[in-house]
């Protein structure tokens, strides 16, 4: 019960941001004459998923699958994510596929690099924040920490070796 | 990452090198150890000024004002606009993580005449506060503020903020990133709503389309357009050579021994800056191997961040415009007309109409939030640049101290810029609108020029670029004063 909350810990950097995403999307999709609450929930629809994948990028980082700050991984992670999220969004309170599921994932997939770009570089601000608070109870994140320690330390080796 | 905490740099005993590398007319640099590189490949940089300065008005408002007009296959220009500042930007950095100096001091090495031109065009063309027009216009849409009370309260709040930062590197990055990673995540689910997968086809497929230009395009009222969307394409004007001074600042390569510049309040903790910068031993392999460690790092910024942001945010942008023209003609007839407001305005109109108010606030979000980061940089990047090149060469400057020369040029912008809100043309006088749209072109070929003449000649041998990277900056400097002539003698204007 412990280690999962410890291990849930590291997955609330990645999971906000997403949550954060879908909720920006969450004006988006209404379409015109939709009630409110149908709106709501469409971007619910997307803010979940969204939150959900983070998460689990959060999660991986702490398994040692991600580095921190490397972008490849990241980028074909969300390519899969992103696509799958709209996906979701879209079967449940879109206008149906008008191109095909093809065409749409296709798209879609190739807007995910994009907005990996966008996630990797916020979670890469606010994880270090985040792990220095929770380090002293979780050792788990503690363990990543000390990674981005690492960074840091190879920073400041360099800036103090000043002239 | 907040490195305010690290000891002041005389804390550390200096590892003392008898020999210097001799590079032009100034005082010849002192070898010291290179730093090593960062040791991953990390998305945290100076690059995120660049993409901040960089999305701007020629992604968000001229490319997919072009498309609309001529198809997507004009877009094979923006490739090569965009593909040319990446390039730009490494050879840029090359100088400056070589040498921990700013391309402004290598140009002074090369010929000091050359670099005094940089300082005058910069005056000249980033003075003026139209560019926060377009923002704070976008902002009255969305809560009714009339823009010059924001644009003004930006302007103060912008001086307030860097005058108390305490280490102003450390503040902006932190600022900007966040809210440039809310502008690449907003794009890419907006674009996601929005666009199909025709759009982006018609997009991509567009920019293969090498060498197509429609007849209409080659007459004297469009040609000028192009010729400063060309311009626009990526960071523009000075902003490549500002990169320079944040690279320094960000400790990169050897940047790493030279202090930072702070806020106005704590200029008084300022570290005495050295006149010049330092060179480390080329022919040491172990130093060559973290040269090869910073090269890396950098072009990874190079590709991913500022190719990869730039592209994402037009591509959207332009997603965005084709649907908003399919369901509002209206949106053509605004963007012929160049009226730039009514243009967004539309397009935000037809953005709301095929989803809610809501979205249409939120692509003006946007719109407000570039011209945010715009302004953000701009002014900073300025006032760093003139301080940088005052401290250095104006006789007696040094006593006053970077920090403190910083603040001078950043509350002299600031207050030129409100009265001029307030009482004057805030592009600058109409009389001179067309020469300061030349010169800022005309710098971009200029920096092209000088950039070939300090890196191949300032820096030692093994550090130098290769040849296929010297021919392209030399391709960037015919094309961006080519351009510039063609349309000058053609059709007797400068740009649009």
């Amino acid at each position: 019960m412990m280690i999962e909350r410890q291990s849930l810990e590291l997955a609330l950097p990645g999971a906000s941001i997403g949550a954060a995403a879908g909720a920006m999307a969450g004006g988006l999709v209404l379409f015109a004459g939709q009630p409110i609450g149908m709106a709501a929930l469409s971007a619910l629809a997307l803010a979940l998923p969204l939150a959900l994948f983070g998460g689990v990028y959060g999660l991986l980082l702490g398994q040692g699958v991600f580095r921190p700050g490397t972008f490849g991984p990241t980028g074909l992670f969300w390519m899969a994510a992103f696509p799958l999220s709209r996906l979701v969004q879209d079967s449940l309170f879109g206008t149906g596929l008008t191109e095909g599921v093809l065409p749409f994932l296709g798209y879609q997939a190739m807007v995910g690099l994009g907005f990996a770009i966008g996630f990797v570089w916020l979670h890469e601000r606010l994880m270090p924040h985040w792990l220095v608070r929770r380090a002293p109870d979780n050792p788990r994140a503690e363990a990543v920490l000390g990674i981005y320690l690492q960074y840091a330390h190879a920073l400041r080796a360099r800036k103090g070796g000043r002239r | 990452m907040d490195t305010s905490n690290t000891p002041p740099a005389t804390a550390t005993p200096p590892v003392e090198d008898d020999r210097v590398w001799k590079a032009g007319r100034l005082d010849p640099m002192p070898i010291r150890k290179l730093p090593d590189a960062p040791p991953s490949v990390h998305i945290v940089g100076p690059t995120v000024f660049l993409v901040a300065l960089g999305v701007g008005i020629g992604e968000s408002y001229m490319w997919p004002r072009l498309v609309l007009l001529f198809g997507p296959e004009i877009r094979w220009l923006f490739l090569i606009g965009v593909t040319l500042q990446a390039v730009v930007m490494l050879e840029m950095a090359r100088y400056a993580m070589a040498t921990g100096e700013s391309i402004f001091s290598g140009a002074a090495r090369v010929f000091k005449p050359l670099m005094w031109f940089f300082f005058i065009v910069a005056i000249a063309v980033y003075i003026w506060p139209g560019h926060l027009s377009a923002g704070a216009a976008a902002f009255e849409q969305i809560t009714g503020i009339p823009w010059i009370i924001t644009a003004i309260a930006g302007l103060v709040l912008v001086g307030v903020v860097f005058s108390l930062a305490k280490v102003i590197y450390n503040l902006l990055e932190n600022v900007l990133s966040l809210l440039i990673g809310a502008l690449v995540l907003g794009t890419a689910v907006i674009a996601a709503m929005v666009g199909s997968w025709g759009d982006v086809a018609d997009t991509i497929t567009g920019m293969f389309a090498i060498g197509y230009l429609p007849s209409e395009a080659l007459s004297a009222a469009w040609f000028p357009v192009i010729v400063g969307a060309c311009a626009f394409a990526g960071p523009s004007g000075m902003q490549q050579m500002w990169y320079t001074l944040h690279l320094r600042d960000s400790g990169a390569g050897m940047g790493a021994h030279i202090p930072k510049v702070r806020g106005l309040r704590h200029a008084g903790e300022e570290e005495e800056m050295p006149a010049r910068g330092f060179m480390f031993d080329t022919d040491d392999p172990a130093e060559m191997a973290k040269w090869k460690g910073w090269r890396r790092w950098v072009t990874f910024d190079a590709l991913l961040l500022f190719w990869g942001v730039t592209m994402l945010v037009t591509i959207s942008f332009t997603v965005i415009a084709q649907s908003a023209a399919r369901l509002n003609p209206g949106v053509q007839t605004a963007l012929q007309q160049d009226d730039r407001e009514a243009a967004l305005g539309a397009m935000s109109d037809a953005v709301s109409s095929a989803g809610s108010s809501v979205l249409g606030a939120v692509f003006l979000g946007f719109i407000a939030l570039i011209g945010l980061n715009a302004t953000l940089g701009l002014f900073d990047s300025f006032s760093r640049g003139q301080a940088d090149m005052t401290y250095n060469f104006v006789p007696g400057a040094k006593k006053i101290g970077m920090s403190r020369l910083y603040g001078i040029f950043l509350w002299a912008v600031i207050i030129f810029g409100i009265l001029i809100l307030l009482f004057g043309p805030a592009d600058g006088p109409n009389e001179i609108l067309d020469t300061l749209a030349f010169l800022s072109t005309f710098a971009m070929g200029a920096y092209c020029v000088t950039l070939l003449l300090v890196n191949n000649r300032m820096l030692p041998k093994p550090i130098r670029p290769r040849w296929w990277s010297n021919v392209i900056i030399g391709f960037g400097a015919v094309f961006y004063l080519g351009l510039l002539f063609y349309c000058l003698f053609a059709y007797g204007v400068a740009i649009g």
